[in-house]
């Protein structure tokens, strides 16, 4: 409406004024004017100021001005003042014109209509406004682009289907094609929605150097009036088959503030998980945590969704989907004790029946004098606590009971600390009268891996410390996995705090920086708080602190069903978590979980010895087997930038799940092997924060010197591409003198004048 | 008048009867005759008497000890409050001079826990060997093994709760065992729970019947079975490749090794579902005279050797099974 009001005074738009300069084209008459108008003024100066009569000194001040005001203004018509710009010539220049051929432009955001009818209606056929107004002026070059950019013959074919947005790759094209001929611009049209891995400013470089502008117009809205959508998922990639598998999922919404809706989690169609939220305030994402087990091996598309609401935009993005590994494997435990303890048979009553964990058992009976249980054969542990790093790292935990530090050699002490830090595994030390500084372990390498600050061992005489205390979750430990002992976590809360109480003689109160303490002893009576479980990363591992002597009290005590599962279950969930994504001595990695079809997959694998020292000279293959059961054998080289990493890449082919076995060898030995998937299905990022953004577009226009249009401003856009465009040029000038604006003031000033006179009896 | 009475059965035993109250009542042995040498006969008796009373009274009262525990006792069982009336009281033993733990860990892993039961003797038969076998065990014990175990005793009834802090436990003289019905229920949930007992010293069919039908109220649908000795609770620490008859102490004597019929000494073992071994039953044999008479030479070494070893492997067998 601005625009309009001041075309209306000024003659020509704003943008001509923007763009334009302005000038003074007066002839050898013109001149003779104004000086007839200078010498008038003075003698109307002079008339004002001999001439009195009953007027005041204001007055004629007053009417002084205004006189000469008035005849400014005609000097200034008499002056032929004029616009001047540069205009494109008709028909001697390119438009490039870009239309966003993806999913998202499918979406009816406004009034029921789709985003792609602005398309249909201005550009399918010749007969459009927009269209034809371009064809005046321009020879326009048709491109789509969603996933791939190409050139497009026939607006009407466009099926609007592509399943990304890579506007930077468009623009680059479009440029790249066009840069040889007089361009006048180019011209996106999208609801800017762009979901490419890479940025624009690369691709806007060479454009904005070239001074070539890009003119946008966003379709579509802002802001939906009512949608929910289902963001991001955090699952593992791989977890062990029965695991709980804890996920995240970030939900937002328009329009259903406080309304409740369902989350479920669906495994191939059947429901495993399902929870009821209540939607905070628009446009805040909530975090919606989901517990559910992983039941079946192999790779799992897990589907997330909310269910759909009466109203709702775009229904598409209420679903998400992730592929979790799940792997029905026996991970491997070593748990060293150093005299018997109760705590040895409850912790294998507990693992018993889990498939997946295999926990070994050296346990120190008499001096130099072990008992082994749940060993892999006759040998294994037979010489004691492993003594080489390729022994050790062969578990995947460790467990240490009461074993005091002075038990081990300084070099099995320092193992201990790089099967954490190096090999990426997990340490787990239980509480006892030799254990943690009682033990002797300050000072020591194994000391630093762990979570918590040791005190001193005590010297002889000192008092033990002993206390017995109740348990609590910390906020941390409220939902982590290793610490949920019910399905849900306000009951798995509540659940710690009915526990009975356990003892502690590690009094150990202060965590490390960077630690997480998840348990900690009950307050309530006043005590001060002990640390009850705590870890930490280090390294490629994690360490975990639990300073309790007797957590089988979880399962004996008299309070405590015969049939409650809470110990078992505890004991499980932490020696899962303890081992959760500690690698072997071949990891395969693939940094994608989904591609679209026709997308090169790489594939990275690291290799390692027995000791988990990095190898760069394996003969490393990865054995790629299709949807459709071809076999690909893909030989790895290694990438030279990081050790013991390999690599290579492969096309996808088909839709469905492929899997890479990674086998890694030396010489005739097999040093490991791996397994990872990867899901090839179209995209869905197309209607995921799929609402017009503006703001993209509109940097685009003013980094590049184009300008940002919307559908109900389109129709000035071939005008302003004329004159704000480059390419063969010429220059216009356009009078000024006859803008409607200065006639008015002109006729302000006269009448003005007039009318004071007569207001003041001067006339 | 009773130094006389004990004269003429002296002289009688002499003279015989008649003669001997015909020489009194005619005053032909004087009154100072008669007296003089039974005086010395009485002292030496009356001495004697006493001797045997302190004896039996020390026997049979357990010394006051530093560290033990109480149960909370506070609903005794049927048999138990049948023996209070009769004038004793198991509980009795536990309340001289007991001071409480708070916690069964306290400073300490292991604690050798013996089970007060409910018996029809009429008398704690529970507390056969208590203390000296306990402790002399657990001294044998912490020198043997590294396992941090209390010296000292622990008794606790069947029935009370906190039974279930101790998961290892210990019974003996169990032929004449009557279990109530709380009894049952918290024996039951204790062994289901994760507890582990060890059954000694009781001999012959009969014992071994009543015991058979108390212990299955408590695991109706387990069957007692023999235990093998490829058993893992046979080569914990020790390796028993032979289970020997362990006498008591004081049928020793008599150069046997049985008691009534029980001639062979058995092992015997109840499972759960998961053939885990809870109860471990010693029948025709007593461990703890063994562990209690250790130290006397005249105990043939033997029989305290495979004691202690047995009890050993049972001690590591459940903290670790």
């Amino acid at each position: 409406m601005f625009e309009s009001f001041f075309e209306l005074l000024f003659k020509y738009r704003p943008l001509m004024f923007e763009q334009g300069e302005f000038a003074f084209r007066a002839s050898w008459t013109g001149g003779l004017a104004v000086a007839a108008i200078i010498a008038a003024g003075v003698a109307t100066w002079r008339s004002y100021t001999q001439v009195r009569g009953n007027s005041q000194p204001f007055d004629r001040g007053l009417l002084t001005a205004v006189r000469l005001a008035s005849l400014v203004v005609l000097t200034f018509c008499l002056m032929r003042p004029v616009l001047v710009l540069s205009s494109v010539v008709p028909q001697q220049n390119f438009l490039g014109v870009l239309i966003d051929d993806s999913r998202s432009m499918q979406i009816a955001d406004r009034d029921d209509t789709p985003r792609m009818q602005f398309v249909q209606d201005q550009l399918a056929t010749t007969e459009g406004a927009l269209r034809a107004a371009l064809n005046e002026r321009f020879a326009l070059r048709f491109f789509k682009f969603s996933t791939e950019t190409d050139r497009l013959d026939v607006v009407n074919e466009l099926a609007f289907d592509g399943t990304r947005t890579h506007m930077g790759q468009a623009l680059t094209r479009a440029y790249d094609e066009l840069s040889g001929v007089p361009l006048s611009g180019l011209l996106v049209i999208s609801d800017g929605a762009d979901n490419a891995d890479d940025g624009l400013a690369e691709s806007l470089l060479p454009i904005q150097a070239s001074g070539v502008p890009v003119f946008t117009v966003g379709l579509g809205r802002e802001e939906f009036d009512q949608d929910i959508q289902l963001g991001r998922v955090e699952t593992p990639r791989r977890v062990l088959r029965g695991a709980s598998l804890v996920t995240d999922l970030v939900v937002t919404h328009q329009g259903f503030r406080g309304q409740t809706v369902t989350v479920q989690a669906e495994d191939e169609g059947r429901i495993v998980g399902s929870e009821q939220v209540t939607l905070a305030g628009d446009g805040e994402p909530q975090t919606v945590r989901m517990r559910f087990t992983a039941g079946e091996e192999g790779p799992r598309l897990f589907t997330f969704r909310v269910s759909p609401q009466p109203g709702e935009m775009v229904r598409q993005n209420n679903v998400r989907q992730s592929l979790v590994v799940v792997e029905d494997r026996e991970e491997k435990l070593l748990y060293f004790e150093g005299e018997p303890r109760f705590e040895v048979k409850f912790l294998r009553r507990a693992v018993a029946d889990d498939e997946n964990l295999h926990v070994s058992i050296l346990q120190r009976t008499a001096e130099n004098k072990f008992m082994r249980l749940d060993v892999e054969g006759p040998d294994d542990l037979v010489g004691g606590f492993p003594r080489t790093r390729a022994e050790l790292f062969k578990y995947k935990g460790i467990i240490l009971g009461s074993i005091e530090a002075n038990y081990f050699a300084p070099d099995q002490l320092r193992m201990i600390a790089d099967f954490v830090d190096h090999r990426g595994g997990g340490l787990l030390m239980l509480g006892s009268h030799r254990s943690f500084g009682q033990g002797g372990y300050a000072g020591t390498p194994v000391a630093d891996v762990l979570p918590v600050v040791l005190d001193e061992a005590r010297g002889e005489g000192d008092e033990s410390f002993f206390v017995e205390v109740g348990v609590e979750p910390t906020r941390a430990g409220a939902s982590h996995a290793a610490t949920q002992i019910a399905e849900t976590e306000d009951a798995s809360a509540a659940r710690w705090r009915e526990l009975p109480p356990i003892t502690i003689v590690n009094p150990i109160t202060e965590v490390k920086p960077g630690a997480t303490t998840l348990l900690t002893s009950d307050t309530s009576g006043g005590a001060d708080e002990l640390v009850v479980l705590a870890f930490q990363r280090y390294g490629a591992g994690k360490a975990l602190a639990f300073p309790v002597q007797d957590s089988w009290m979880w399962q004996m005590h008299a309070d405590i069903a015969v049939d409650d599962m809470t110990h078992e279950t505890y004991w499980r969930r932490m020696l899962r978590w303890l081992v959760d994504g500690v690698p072997d001595q071949v990891a395969v990695n693939l940094p994608r979980e989904r591609v679209q079809l026709g997308e090169t997959v790489p594939v990275f694998a690291t290799v390692g010895d027995a000791n988990f020292e990095e190898l760069n000279n394996s003969s490393v293959v990865a054995s790629v087997t299709h949807p459709d059961g071809e076999f690909t054998d893909l030989p790895m080289e290694w990438t030279a930038e990081t050790d013991g990493e390999y690599r290579t890449s492969f096309t996808s082919t088909t839709e469905g799940f492929y899997e890479v076995h990674v086998e890694a060898m030396a010489g005739d030995e097999v040093i490991g092997e791996d397994t990872a998937y990867i899901q090839v299905a179209p995209s869905d990022a197309e209607f995921y924060d799929s609402t017009l953004r503006s703001s993209l577009l509109q940097r685009v226009a003013d980094e590049t010197g184009g300008r940002y249009y919307t559908p109900e401003t389109a129709g000035s856009l071939p005008e302003d591409i004329q004159y704000v465009g480059g390419g063969v040029t010429v220059v216009e000038e356009h009078d000024l003198w006859d803008m409607p604006a200065l006639l008015l003031l002109l006729g302000t000033l006269v009448l003005g004048e007039w009318g004071y006179r007569r207001f003041r009896g001067l006339a | 008048m009773l130094e006389c009475l004990c004269y003429a059965a002296f002289e009688s035993g002499k003279r015989g009867l008649p003669v001997t109250l015909a020489l009194i009542t005619s005053g032909r042995i004087p009154l100072e005759q008669l007296m003089r040498p039974l005086r010395v006969m009485l002292i030496v008796v009356v001495g004697l008497a006493l001797v045997g009373a302190v004896v039996a009274v020390r026997l049979s009262t357990p010394e006051p000890s530093q560290e033990t525990t109480t149960s909370g006792l506070t609903e005794p069982g049927v048999f138990a409050a049948q023996q209070a009336q009769q004038g004793f009281d198991p509980r009795q033993l536990l309340d001289q001079g007991r001071g409480s733990i708070k916690s069964p860990a306290g400073p300490h892993e292991f604690y050798f826990t013996r089970a007060i039961y409910s018996s029809g003797w009429g008398y704690g038969r529970w507390a056969v060997d208590y203390p000296k076998a306990d402790r002399q065990f657990m001294t044998i014990v912490n020198r043997l093994i590294d396992v941090d175990g209390s010296p000292s005793e622990n008794a606790i009834r069947l029935d009370d709760p906190e039974i279930r802090k101790f998961p290892f436990l210990y019974a003996l003289e169990v032929g004449d065992i009557a279990l109530s019905p709380a009894e049952v229920t918290g024996l039951r949930d204790y062994l289901l729970a994760g507890g582990f007992l060890v059954i000694d010293d009781f001999w012959g069919s009969w014992q071994w019947a009543n015991f058979e039908q108390q212990i299955r109220q408590v695991f109706p649908e387990h069957p007692i079975i023999e235990v093998p000795l490829d058993h893992p609770v046979f080569n914990t620490v020790y390796r028993i490749s032979e289970v020997i008859q362990v006498p008591a102490y004081g049928n020793y004597w008599g150069g046997r090794t049985w008691e009534q019929d029980g001639f062979e000494a058995h092992v015997r073992g109840i499972f759960d579902d998961k053939g885990r071994l809870m109860v471990l039953i010693n029948w025709n044999t007593d461990l703890g005279d063994a562990w209690e008479w250790a130290e006397r030479p005249e105990y043939p070494l033997k029989f305290s050797t495979f004691a202690v070893e047995m009890g050993i492997n049972f001690i590591v067998y459940a903290m670790s099974h």
